[in-house]
């Protein structure tokens, strides 16, 4: 199965946020209100209605001031914490393009997702809903780019076949993050500093609790249920039960059944 | 009457299958949020929502109960002695059928085992329960490592549960009369409980 991904190169970003209102129009996500924090970064978070979005971070280089700016979305993990956790089979699913999509109808609005992401990812709706970017499977599908990507001005977002553009980003001489990192991204940063400056995980994993509860207690629990059935079945037959004498009489700790 | 003696009160009885009803409510919703297989189960609560909110209901009937149940006994429970030290020896007699019983009180090591083994994970399920009754109320580190505690003990009560049926029924025939009428057979209790019986009156 040949995935598709996003390539964002960050080092081209102008942040226009042409990507933020693009994946609203075709979406058809609603605005909201939010209040000025002292930053040009607006909304301040994703949300379940704002699939994508520019962060703003501030640094300083050489004693000037300089702006990192990155396009935070779900990153369609190829090892998805949200894809292991949701209990509900179908709600969240994996293309035949390899993102990670969502079927609204089978959430059952456990908020499960919200915490096996990595990368603090899924929201709920007002319907209790996951919503998340699905990387516009629709149009995808259909061999249209991503929205945000059609709508992007400066070449940051590129969208295709994953292993074609990470040939191309490799051109370039900078180290691609996510390229290996949870069995490959399906979005794939090309980063000027270290991802910490971006506020993404050097290394980022599956949650430890997650990978425990899911991989270890899982099956273990299964096999401990059945093991303790079948530990007292084989007791019954073959020690067998403590069986009462009705007629008898106790002879000082007997040994009868 | 000549053959019976007192076990349990009606309060006892009583609790004791609210909290057992409680434990299969929750075994059944809770395992359609444990694994994809168990997924269709939510279909007997009319619906996963259903079936979670059943869950959450069903918990706090099991936390409260058990907390009754717990203090109802916790006299005869908590406090454990060289007897009993012999009977974790023996396995409780039930490796061998030649083994003399130890005698025990009111209740056997193992039950008194079981007994604590119960409420420390009521609690502990209790707890990250909480946690996890809006996944997104806190601090997401702390859910996540309740999630896998609340797994982790689930598994280990239904464990817990089939052996406790196990040996309550057809393991110790004459056991269940005492949960079910509140009495039971002289000649189970000076099997099973022969300081208990003594203390409450039983002859030889």
């Amino acid at each position: 199965m040949k995935h598709k991904a996003f390539m964002i190169d960050t080092s081209r970003c102008i942040a226009c946020r042409s990507c933020q209102v693009a994946c609203k129009q075709w979406n058809k996500l609603p605005a909201e209100a939010t209040v000025n924090s002292g930053s040009y970064e607006n909304p301040p978070k994703l949300t379940a209605y704002l699939h994508n979005k520019i962060e703003f971070i501030e640094t300083e280089e050489n004693g000037e001031f300089k702006w990192l700016f990155l396009n935070k979305r779900c990153m369609h993990c190829s090892e998805a914490g949200c894809m292991k956790v949701c209990p509900s089979v179908g709600a969240l699913y994996r293309t035949e393009d390899g993102l990670v999509a969502y079927n609204k109808d089978k959430c059952i609005g456990c908020n499960y997702c919200v915490n096996g992401c990595p990368f603090d990812v899924p929201r709920y709706d007002a319907q209790n809903k996951i919503a998340k970017c699905h990387g516009c499977f629709d149009r995808v599908e259909n061999g249209l780019q991503p929205a945000c990507v059609k709508a992007c001005p400066t070449g940051t977002l590129l969208f295709g076949d994953r292993d074609q553009l990470i040939a191309t980003a490799k051109t370039s001489g900078k180290p691609i993050y996510g390229e290996t990192a949870l069995s490959g991204l399906g979005a794939m940063y090309l980063l000027d500093n270290k991802p910490q400056d971006y506020n993404l995980a050097a290394n980022p994993t599956i949650p430890t609790s997650i990978f425990l509860w899911k991989d270890v207690i899982k099956p273990l629990g299964i096999l401990g249920f059945w093991g303790a059935v079948g530990v007292a079945m084989l007791h019954y037959v073959t020690v067998g039960p403590k069986q009462l004498e009705e007629n008898g009489t106790e002879k000082g700790g007997g040994n009868h059944g | 009457m000549g053959n019976y003696v007192k076990r349990f009160s009606a309060f006892d009885r009583v609790v004791h299958w609210v909290l057992a009803i409680a434990f299969f409510v929750l075994v059944m919703s809770g395992l359609g949020l444990f694994a994809h297989t168990f997924f269709s189960y939510f279909d007997f609560f009319g619906g996963p929502e259903q079936g979670i909110l059943a869950h959450k209901i069903a918990g706090i009937v099991f936390l409260i109960t058990s907390i009754l149940l717990f203090f109802a006994h916790a006299k005869d429970t908590c406090r454990f002695d060289s007897d009993d030290g012999r009977w974790f020896k023996g396995f409780g007699g039930y490796l061998s059928k030649d083994q003399p019983e130890i005698p025990q009180g009111k209740f056997n090591a193992g039950q008194k085992l079981f007994a604590l083994f119960s409420i420390i994970a009521t609690v502990i399920l209790g707890l990250t329960g909480y946690v996890i009754w809006d996944p997104t109320s806190m601090e997401r580190g702390l859910t996540q490592f309740s999630l896998m505690l609340h797994g982790l003990f689930f598994i280990l009560f239904v464990m817990g549960a089939v052996v406790h049926i196990y040996l309550a029924t057809i393991g110790n025939p004459g056991t269940i009369d005492g949960m079910l009428w509140g009495q039971v057979k002289k000649i189970w209790a000076k099997k099973h409980a022969s300081k208990w019986y003594q203390e409450v009156g039983g002859k030889d």
